[in-house]
């Protein structure tokens, strides 16, 4: 007789890929094995998936020798990690919107003692929102308060399809809600994007921008809602006709609210266009309800934010090199201080830099001691000096996540990390305990 | 008048923070206490002394002329908060050149890096070359940026120069930026100030602007839609009084700015200017 | 045969966000993100068959990645890049002082490749290492 694998299932769990976190998924778990995952999309479910024993996941520490990473054990590769980062003129600490808060937490800490960069990937994505809500602040809600209420959703630059899978389904689009009982036919859908999106191809409203001209047409479109008549008839390839159509709709709907995502801060104008549209947002007010929320990418950048915030006074792109907290994106943010060789050394956590930056800092990046702490094999783990293995947040370690509205939920853990890997938290503090040391603290 | 010669003698890998030079840090100082002063680079403290050679004689503040030679491109905040005397760099220069400066003169021959007269208070900054991003603007989180003193830049300034500035006729105070050319968003959040243009401007020039007067003497190369013309003037008084003469079309705005109404005095029927922005294009 | 005055967006699509959840170093990553998505009136021009490698070049660099037609049409005269390395290699690193580099938006040319190859993840960014 076949013996029969005992399953069990955890329900529940949330998941640690994209800022929706969804917290809804029921996971099977057989011989500290990931075997069916329910109600994640493709890619959470391909995150699960991954954490199972593979030719891609570390499990124990590896130290560059002779050109080859090679595996170590954990005394030496921390001992190794600490002297690298102790004798750094400037070192960068990066990355930590894939980790749980706590481990943001001590990456805090090691920043402020190594008196180095801190930042983590807002500054390649949402940090532009970050700088104009800095500068005019934010009308947002939660995304059960849309669930519930609003009858207008917006899509600005952002093409949740693809980014985030199930946020139409479960907040802004199909889901039936307290007063939207109706789902989709209680609501009106916008997109606006250079592009005819898989978005905006389900949408009611698809309005196409021409690229980087974002800026213009807002502009337009709150000088029509304060009831100016503008001599242009076209504003970024919008027709004048569309844009007072459009205005007609924003101010007669019942509630109202603007997704918006990396079309308009990393296209040219960056934290102008969120500042363009936070003011009409909050001009809307006068007329209707309103609301504007970024869609944030990672599961928990929003909660590296908040953490180093309130350590710190500020979200990313921190120097500590003066003895205190400073802040200013553009002079302390990771792709300009490696842009300009400016550091030293750097220590990635739970991040793919070499993928996700672009060229010519990569090049810079490789130039000086790496050291990354990661599950998985990336092009960044390849190319660094010391790996430090990670059993991976949400799946193999407990911990807090903030959603892309700020709600703070709890990942849970659904197995055993393999082979040596321990957790972000823990790697960090042997390290803080390792740099201590060796400054004779 | 007298002179303090400094020159770079040490290669930065990364940046060198050198707040202390300034005619203020320097005055009455012998040459040894000079090279005694505080730079910072990375998280170490370390001396003027040991990056730059130092000759001459300090003198009192209003007295003191400053002469960096050389490549200071890699050196920050020069000139920080200083309030009388002169500094000269023979060279290009690095991030926050004069910052929050109340008083005094600083010329860069060369370039200046971003962040150039940030949150200036008064006095005069001028740069024979290029300037870089945020010229005369204020820091991040501030709404209130330049407030008194005047920037000029023979070359190109980059984008959002002259953010949040904050005028006041009544108060006297006039920020003034007088540049070659400038990139996009310049002065965005303008709240009183003047920019003059000798060329030509990037998009958005004047975006958010509730008051203030932009006067662009070469192309635009897209005017906001939430601008409205005015018509075409021959001369243009500026907040202190100066006139620029030349044939101009007069535009108000930013129309999308809730603070911003085209308003007409009751009195006398007029537009009533200081309640708007305004931007002039050469016709 | 060649394209010029085109556009560059790059971002996410969930093909790519599956692969490089299942390694950053696999075959279904150069699948999913070493393509460039065409407007299908636009790729005529090039006279050639979907598939075909196309170099993209732009001011800050160029690279070989597979031609496709998109799905997310039509948008002429805007190529599209799934974001990582091969993107990476011709956005523009430039934030104007914010920070955040412009990944979307910059002026591109494309080419069909006569010699080349599309490289894998590892041996792109190797390349980065041996600069």
């Amino acid at each position: 007789m076949m013996a029969v694998k005992k399953i069990k299932t955890i329900y529940d769990v949330l998941c640690p890929f994209c800022g929706t976190l969804c917290d809804d998924l029921e996971v099977d778990i057989a011989e500290n094995k990931v075997v069916e995952v329910r109600n994640a999309c493709q890619i959470g479910t391909k995150k699960f998936f991954s954490s199972n024993p593979s030719e891609h996941r570390y499990e124990t520490p590896m130290i560059k020798k002779n050109g080859k990473l090679e595996r170590a054990s954990w005394e030496e590769a921390i001992d190794k990690a600490a002297d690298i980062l102790a004798n750094a003129k400037r070192s960068l600490l990066y990355g930590f919107s894939s980790t749980e808060c706590e481990a943001q937490s001590k990456g805090v800490e090691l920043a402020e003692i190594l008196g180095g960069v801190l930042d983590n990937t807002a500054s390649v994505c949402h940090g532009p929102t970050l700088l104009a809500k800095q500068d005019v602040g934010q009308p947002g809600a939660t995304l059960g308060e849309f669930k519930n209420r609003a009858d207008l959703v917006i899509f600005w630059g952002s093409n949740p399809v693809h980014a985030h899978p199930r946020h139409l389904s479960r907040y802004s689009e199909f889901v039936r809600g307290y007063f939207r009982k109706d789902g989709r036919n209680d609501r009106f859908i916008v997109v606006i994007d250079p592009r005819n999106t898989h978005t905006a191809q389900i949408a009611d409203l698809y309005i196409q921008v021409n690229p980087s001209e974002d800026y213009e047409l807002l502009n337009a479109i709150r000088a029509v809602l304060r009831g100016v008549e503008l001599d242009e008839k076209e504003v970024s390839g919008v027709s004048m006709e569309k844009i007072k159509e459009l205005v007609n709709t924003l101010k007669t709907c019942n509630y109202g609210v603007i997704f918006f995502g990396m079309g308009l801060t990393q296209s040219l104008s960056h934290h102008r266009n969120i500042d363009a549209a936070i003011c009409l947002t909050r001009e809307l007010n006068d007329h209707t309800k309103f609301s504007i929320i970024p869609m944030r990418g990672h599961y928990n950048v929003a909660g590296a934010n908040q953490v180093f915030t309130w350590n710190t006074g500020y979200a990313y792109s921190i120097d500590f090199s003066r003895g205190y907290a400073r802040y200013n994106p553009g002079e302390f943010s990771s792709v300009e201080v490696l842009l300009k060789d400016q550091v030293d050394a750097s220590l990635i956590v739970a991040s793919d830099p070499a993928s996700n930056f672009p060229a010519a800092s990569v090049i810079n990046l490789f130039k000086h001691p790496l050291i990354v702490i990661d599950p998985h094999e990336s092009p960044t783990t390849v190319y660094a000096d010391i790996v430090l293995p990670a059993a991976i947040a949400g799946i193999e370690a407990e911990g807090t996540a903030y959603r892309m509205d700020n709600v703070p939920l709890r990942l849970r853990k659904v197995k055993d990390a393999p082979g040596e890997c321990l957790t972000d938290k823990e790697i960090l503090e042997k390290l803080i305990e390792k740099v201590k040391e060796k400054r004779g603290e | 008048m007298a002179e303090i010669k400094l020159k770079l003698k040490k290669e930065t890998e990364i940046p060198l923070e050198a707040e202390s030079i300034t005619p203020d840090k320097f005055a009455g100082k012998s040459n040894d206490e000079i090279k005694k002063l505080a730079v910072y680079y990375g998280r170490e403290e370390l001396t003027i002394g040991d990056f730059f050679n130092v000759s001459g004689k300090s003198e009192e503040k209003d007295d003191l002329t400053i002469i960096i030679n050389g490549d200071v491109s890699n050196v920050k905040r020069i000139g920080e908060k200083m309030t009388a005397g002169e500094i000269i760099i023979n060279g290009d220069v690095g991030m926050h050149v004069g910052n929050e400066m109340s008083g005094g003169k600083i010329t860069v021959n060369g370039n200046a890096d971003d962040w150039a007269g940030a949150m200036l208070k008064g006095g005069e900054l001028e740069i024979t070359g290029d300037a870089g991003n945020y010229v005369g603007a204020a820091y991040r989180g501030y709404w209130q940026g330049m407030k008194n003193g005047i920037i000029k830049v023979k070359g190109k300034v980059g984008v959002e120069s002259m953010l949040w500035a904050n005028g006041s006729v009544p108060a006297k105070r006039f920020p003034t930026l007088i540049c070659g050319s400038a990139g996009s968003f310049l002065g965005i959040h303008n709240h009183g100030s003047t920019i003059i243009v000798e060329g030509d401007v990037d998009r958005c020039a004047g975006a958010d602007q509730v008051k203030g007067i932009i006067v662009i003497k070469g192309k635009v190369s897209r005017l906001l839609p939430s601008y409205k013309k005015i018509g075409e003037v021959k001369e243009i008084e500026l907040f202190n009084g100066e006139k620029i003469t030349g044939k101009f079309i007069e535009y108000a705005g930013d129309h999308s700015v809730k603070k911003n109404h085209s308003v007409v005095s009751k009195k006398t029927g007029e537009l009533n200017k200081s309640v708007n922005g305004r931007l002039f294009i050469a016709a | 045969m060649s394209i010029n005055n085109l556009i560059l967006l790059t971002g996410r699509t969930i093909d790519q966000g599956v692969a490089l959840e299942g390694g950053k170093t696999t075959k279904e990553n150069v699948r999913a993100a070493a393509i460039c998505a065409f407007d299908t009136d636009d790729f005529k021009k090039l006279d050639t068959l979907v598939g075909t490698p196309v170099k993209i070049i732009t001011d800050h660099g160029e690279v070989i990645v597979y031609s496709t037609l998109s799905e997310e049409g039509p948008h002429p005269g805007i190529i599209f890049i799934p974001m990582g390395p091969w993107a990476n290699q011709v956005v523009n690193p430039d934030s104007q002082s914010c920070g955040t580099p412009t990944y979307k938006g910059m002026k591109a040319k494309v080419e069909v490749v006569k010699s080349g190859k599309v490289l894998d993840a590892l041996d792109l960014i190797k390349t980065l290492k041996e600069a």
